[in-house]
């Protein structure tokens, strides 16, 4: 069964990259969020299997958005999007509780390895 | 996997460029109030997507002045505010060598130019307000 994604960033350039990376490899992209609070909403509408989570958004940051859907889906699968030199917010939204993350500019076969990587662990412990 | 970059460059030009006119607009703001917080993060966060969207095309040059514009809005909202009239000048600077950029970007396609006195300049240390009015105040 195809994995169905949420797309969080506030840039259209990097929805689409996303996009155009993951649904030829069997992905369903089921959504889309401008901002942290729309991220944080569509996943509670949507309940998607994974969520790619970009870090710096308007209205709410994608850290503080990683913090409110794990307070509600403590195993939800979140991977970070992050950015040169954005190390320590790595680290903070790992520990809020996202499983990983994929670093701009992407490399189309690390994004699609990291997001495997994450839903077969996730199917081994039992998902939300 | 191969993308299509000639799509990711136009999409480019077209973020930044609304970007740009955001900078300029929330540059406009601080000129009135040197500690708009709302300014101070819509800048940040425009540079970092345009750094993004450049890294992503290979536009290093483009990359470079946007990361260290965007480093120094984080510095300067740790600061709590942009010190000075030189301060929020250097940072039009950083908005004109983007714009500038963006527009070789828009007529040749071709990865713009490196901009080192820019980028210099947007490395050098940011001045607290206080350090700025010290140097302002002191005798000459």
């Amino acid at each position: 069964m195809k994995a169905r994604v949420l797309i969080a960033d506030d840039a259209s350039f990097m929805r689409q990259m996303i996009r155009e990376i993951i649904e030829p490899e069997g992905y369903e992209v089921v959504g889309e969020a401008t901002d942290g609070i729309e991220a944080v909403e569509r996943f509670d509408e949507l309940q998607p299997d994974l969520v790619t989570m970009d870090i710096v958004m308007p209205k709410r940051s994608g850290i503080d958005a990683v913090k409110a859907v794990i307070e509600n889906h403590p195993h939800a699968c979140i991977v970070m999007c992050s950015a040169l030199g954005q190390e320590t917010l790595v680290m903070e939204a790992l520990q809020a509780g996202a499983k990983d993350f994929i670093v701009k500019p992407f490399k189309p076969d690390n994004v699609v390895a990291t997001l495997d990587k994450v839903l077969e662990k996730t199917d081994e412990h039992g998902g939300d | 996997m191969a993308l299509d970059m000639a799509k990711y460059r136009n999409l480019f030009l077209e973020e930044a460029t609304e970007h740009l006119g955001e900078i300029s607009v929330a540059l406009l703001e601080l000129e009135k109030d040197r500690a708009s917080v709302e300014s101070i993060d819509l800048i940040f966060r425009m540079a970092h997507s345009i750094k993004s969207m450049a890294a992503s095309l290979g536009f290093d040059s483009v990359t470079e002045v946007a990361h260290h514009l965007e480093d120094r809005m984080q510095e300067i909202r740790a600061a709590g505010s942009v010190s000075s009239p030189e301060e929020l000048s250097l940072l039009f600077r950083g908005l004109e060598g983007l714009e500038a950029m963006v527009a070789v970007v828009r007529e040749s396609g071709e990865p713009p130019q490196a901009h080192p006195d820019l980028v210099e300049a947007l490395s050098r240390p940011v001045r607290s307000s206080a350090a700025a009015k010290k140097k302002a105040l002191s005798p000459r």
